[in-house]
């Protein structure tokens, strides 16, 4: 016979306050298999714990049933208690009295009664588990980061530096990512490129970092400690060892005219590239969208006059499958496009222009070498407006959530204009600053006091073009919704910040979750920042949410530590929670009757085929068995088994029948 | 007077959406009514369909299956799974003469909690109005248990 | 039927078979099963419309898989059973020599590909008084329906023959039979017995070939065949997969499309 002990906890008023906890004590003792109950205050704490202990040693307890909060709050808590008290810890169950009790119910009977269910349930359930052992797995020390960008470079130091190999994927052919776009950078000022490079060149260097260009991940296997990637290497149609990056093939390519990604079209390059002269590796990749000799069979000028001979046209893609334990995504953000704002003029107006171009505009080694110049004609704008929140906090029309960096970088943009254009005039059309960070709001503070950025708090209902300048119609809402209209040069556009293109394949390919704006999710809000619900898939930088580089560092180094201390164990422990197939003395052997559909539904292809032989090899029967180290515990081949003969530990046929029937 | 009918409300979840959604309805204090008893599962996927048959048959009067948004499912596809399996018994169970408005089924995230509540509230208003399953506990009363 | 005579006693007397599983004459107009060992005997098999019950149950019992290689002769349905055992892996395409009844004769079909060709032409729709009574039902309330099967399913007797006979119910140990939980009490019981054809029904869902042996079965005449139909019509008609159509497992309830259409989901 059972000897089960409940504990119910007060959870000081939390509970108690609402559910007589001492009937539900007394209807417990009565329960079948129940030898001890008691309420306490505080389950959780030291003393409740050690109350728990003594119980399960003094009465002989086995199976314990702690009713109080969520388990998804403290089942860990109770079940490490429950085997420090000397049983298993998987014969501790909870039943949830607060979050499905207490908190949602008025005080009275029928909330009693629920409570005395709910415990009943789970004493039902315990009296069926069985003593459970964890599965060890083997990890292997090799990290994935994807994504070349300041989170991924961070990332892949971060873990490198413990002493673990990491494996890099970028799908440009250059590292960088956005951040190598930018100018200077707020709150500093200091030039983006100048303390990007450094880290960029230390990736490269660095003996346990394996940098991927132009790759990208085709197939992601496995679980935690044990993935399997498939990772396909683009022809970059060069031979990377023979190139010395001397550029003669760029200068030389007869199609110049293609528009710059790097440069947000501001300028144009050759088929045949290097993204930006910064660019790690420094080696040329052919476009072969634009390439004469691509499209017609004919040119190869860069083949003639390559001076070592490093050109490949017969290059093949390759594809590498690679061991890994962790994965890191770090794939970044994009920006709106301004072809999304009617108000704004469709994109068909040259002047009207994104913060990224601007940024370009900006850089000294832009197309412009730093100055600020209307991409329609090339003349200086004297005067500038600047539109905030254009997409963003926008249910209707837009992203209802602020896409954080923007109020600092139309600062920045306003700040830096009025250093390059003496004289000349910046208008910021703002709904709220949001200047939260360190030395952020002083930033921002000096762009009005110091350099004459005019704010101007309210939205612009249109932008369209007369006679060569932009007219602006807006309102000042701190004058009393004084309608204002600007005849401006140049339009910037702080344009939301999205998810990378491709993210919901991606995370579809990995198996991580996504949000409706397809930035992925992270495990919990508040205190699991870094991890997804995919156990050993980390998440660094802008492809979680919008945020900005001290952040995107601070999560990068983050999800570097996760990966090392994942990496600092022997093996793996996972939760014994898996699927298993029944066995039986012979004749039976398994009430498996090896029709495989469980195999067929399974989400792991944890299901593999089983022959039973007898002495002299000849196959009895073939049955399924189920892979520990794969089997995540979902519990669909049970649903589907006709024959019962695969059941799930922890979530037992028994247990969940005895749950069932004991409402 | 006789006690005003109390339906007694079953409902199937899943660990990772609807029971956290359930939890963020606690924690978030939304109040709905105490009828329902939660059975805990990992996954919409575990969900047999004779589960759903014997609540019906033990005695309860509605049944609530709910669990992650299709894409979302924690193990990636169970819930894919388990739509088929209701799309196919939900079925049979009308041919062979149940009561489908007392089944609901839906799809509470982890982050739905005002869903849950609205959710568990609708399903046993309707339940309550359609009067306890006395067709079905009739049957279930003849005989051994 | 001569030519399926000589046939099966060309097959015995080669022992290219062990037995061939046919129809013999049973007491008046009925038809039973018979295992013909014996070249000599091949005249009892007979051929004819009252052949109807489906043999292929047979192929999954110990005592006929510890024969080897055997010879079936099969009416359409028994083709689809052969394909839906072979995707559930119960068959071994060396074991099983199909005799195909068709116009004029017999036809061999010794591979799981020729079964498969051959049932690609067969059409599909089930007997008409049968989809009668299932659109009639349909048309009914769900109360007329609920009390429509209490009453039949009142008179089930729990004797099992329509499992027995069902090709697809080969399960050594059944559902039924588990007594770790007691899914489904055991004896005749008024709502134990909805459970229990429920449940059946619930499995043979994208499995069942519609022989409606099942039915033929019953003792006491409940049209238990109609609520696998069902089941398997629903299937096809959500799904657009059913049961025997390919050697190659294509179970709708253990597969899923990210787009199944879902009507009904809050």
């Amino acid at each position: 016979m059972s000897r089960v002990g409940v504990f119910i906890c007060h959870c000081g008023e939390n509970i108690a306050g609402t559910v007589d906890v001492a009937a539900v004590a007394k209807a417990a003792l009565d329960m079948p298999g129940v030898v001890h109950a008691v309420e306490y205050k505080y389950m959780c704490s030291d003393p409740g714990q050690t109350m728990l202990k003594d119980a399960i040693r003094d009465k002989k307890l086995d199976g314990v049933v702690v009713a109080a909060c969520s388990p998804r709050m403290h089942e860990p808590t109770f079940r490490r208690t429950a085997e420090e008290g000397g049983i298993n810890p998987y014969q501790c169950e909870m039943a949830n009295l607060r979050e499905h009790c207490s908190w949602v119910h008025e005080k009275g009977e029928p909330t009693t009664a629920k409570a005395v269910d709910l415990v009943r349930i789970q004493v039902e359930k315990v009296k069926r588990n069985h003593p459970l052992k964890p599965i060890r797995v083997p990890i292997t020390k090799k990290a994935l980061v994807l994504g070349g960008g300041i989170a991924g470079i961070q990332a892949a130091l971060d873990i490198a530096n413990t002493g673990s190999p990491v494996l890099l994927v970028e799908k440009s052919p250059s590292i960088g990512g956005h951040m190598s776009q930018l100018s200077e950078t707020f709150p500093t000022l200091d030039c983006s490129q100048c303390i990007l490079t450094p880290r960029m060149v230390e990736v490269a260097r660095h003996p346990n970092i394996t940098l991927y260009t132009y790759s990208e991940l085709e197939k992601l296997e496995g679980f935690i400690g044990n993935f399997k990637a498939t990772i396909r290497k683009k022809a970059r149609k060069i031979d990377e060892k023979l190139c010395n990056g001397c550029g003669v093939c760029q200068q030389k390519c007869p199609v110049k005219k293609i528009p710059d990604q790097f440069n947000e079209g501001l300028s144009n390059r050759a088929a045949i590239y290097v993204p930006f002269p910064q660019a790690v590796p420094n080696k040329p990749v052919i476009d072969l969208a634009n390439c004469t000799y691509y499209k017609t069979g004919k040119c190869k000028a860069c083949e003639k006059l390559c001076p070592t001979k490093a050109i490949r046209f017969d290059q093949e893609d390759q594809i590498e499958v690679h061991d890994v334990g962790a994965v890191v995504l770090a794939t970044g953000y994009k920006t709106m496009p301004v072809g999304n704002f009617s108000e704004y003029g469709y994109g068909k107006y040259k002047d009207v222009i994104d913060g990224m171009k601007f940024e370009r505009l900006a850089s000294a080694s832009g197309p412009t070498g730093g100055a600020i110049k209307r991409p329609s004609d090339g003349k200086t704008p004297e005067t500038i407006v600047f539109i905030a929140c254009a997409g963003s906090r926008d249910r209707l029309k837009g992203v209802p959530y602020c896409s954080k960096i923007c109020c600092m970088y139309t600062a920045k943009h306003a700040m830096l204009y009025q250093h390059k254009v003496h004289g000349g005039k910046a208008t910021i059309f703002y709904m709220d600053i949001r200047a939260a960070g360190k030395n952020y709001d002083e930033f921002v503070r000096r762009a009005v006091e110091e350099d004459g950025v005019k704010y101007v708090r309210g939205r612009v209902s249109r932008v369209y073009e007369d006679n060569g300048q932009l007219v602006v119609k807006g309102v000042d809402t701190l004058l009393g919704g004084e309608q204002l209209e600007i005849r401006a040069d140049m339009v910037v556009l702080a344009t939301a910040v999205q998810a990378q293109d491709g993210a919901e394949e991606l995370a579809q390919t990995l198996h991580v979750s996504y949000d409706p704006y397809r930035f992925f999710a992270e495990a919990h809000p508040k205190l699991r920042p870094v991890e997804t619900n995919t156990a050993g898939i980390f998440l660094a930088g802008a492809c979680q949410a919008p945020r900005d580089i001290p952040e995107t560092v601070a999560q990068a180094s983050g999800a570097a530590v996760k990966v090392a201390g994942l990496f600092s164990q022997p093996e793996l422990t996972r939760e014994p929670i898996i699927a298993v197939v029944d066995r039986q003395p012979p004749p039976v052997f398994s009430h498996c009757v090896g029709c495989f559909l469980c195999k067929s539904a399974c989400p792991y292809q944890a299901i593999e085929e089983e022959s039973i032989k007898n002495r002299n090899g000849d196959v009895l029967k073939v049955v399924a068995k189920v892979n520990p180290g794969l089997c995540q515990g979902c519990g669909t081949c049970v649903s589907t088994c006709r024959t019962k003969a695969i059941d799930l530990q922890g979530f037992s046929n028994e247990q969940v029948f005895a749950e069932l029937m004991s409402i | 007077m006789a006690d005003p009918f109390e339906p007694k409300m079953t409902a199937f979840v899943c660990n990772w959406c609807t029971y956290a959604g359930a939890d963020l309805t606690g924690t978030s204090r939304i109040k709905y009514q105490s009828n329902v008893r939660v059975i805990r599962l990992p996954c919409t996927g575990r969900i047999d369909f004779m589960l759903v048959m014997k609540a019906f048959s033990r005695g309860s009067d509605g049944v609530i299956i709910s669990g992650c948004h299709p894409n979302d499912c924690h193990y990636t596809s169970g819930n894919y799974h388990a739509r088929r399996r209701w799309m196919v018994f939900r079925d049979l169970l009308d041919f062979m003469g149940i009561d489908l408005r007392r089944v609901t089924f839906s799809w509470v995230s982890a982050a739905e909690g005002a869903k849950w509540a609205e959710l568990v509230n609708d399903a046993t208003n309707t339940v309550r109005a359609l009067g306890p399953y006395k067709e079905v506990q009739q049957l279930a009363a003849v005989g051994i248990e | 039927m001569e030519a399926l005579q000589n046939k099966a006693k060309e097959l015995l007397a080669a022992s290219a078979v062990k037995v061939v599983i046919g129809y013999g004459k049973g007491t008046g107009e009925s038809r039973r099963p018979i295992f013909v060992r014996a070249a000599e005997r091949a005249g009892d098999l007979v051929v004819d419309t009252a052949c109807t019950q489906n043999l292929a149950t047979y192929l999954t019992k110990a005592e006929v898989r510890a024969l080897g290689r055997i010879a079936i002769v099969a009416i359409p349905s028994t083709l689809r059973s052969i394909l839906q055992l072979a995707a559930e892996k119960q068959l071994r395409e060396e074991n099983v020599l199909a005799l195909a009844i068709v116009d004029g004769g017999v036809r061999e079909l010794a591979t799981f590909d020729a079964i498969e060709e051959a049932v690609a032409t067969i059409p599909d729709a089930i007997g008409e008084a049968d989809q009668k009574m299932i659109d009639k039902l349909t048309a009914m309330s769900v109360g007329e329906r609920r009390a429509f099967w209490a009453d039949e399913l009142g008179r089930c007797v729990k004797c099992y023959a329509c499992r027995s006979s069902c090709p697809m119910c080969y399960c050594e140990r059944c559902t039924m039979d588990c007594n770790r939980p007691q899914w489904i009490p055991v004896a005749s019981h008024a709502i134990g017995n909805l459970e229990y054809h429920m449940v059946r029904a619930m499995h043979l869902a994208g499995r069942c070939v519609e022989c409606g042996t099942c039915g033929a079965a019953c003792p006491v005449g409940i049209p238990v065949h109609l609520l696998t139909f069902f089941a398997e019509q629903t299937v096809r008609r959500q799904f657009g997969q059913k049961g025997g159509a390919s050697a190659k497992l294509d179970y709708a309830m253990s597969t899923f499309k990210p787009d199944d259409k879902e009507t009904f989901i809050r």
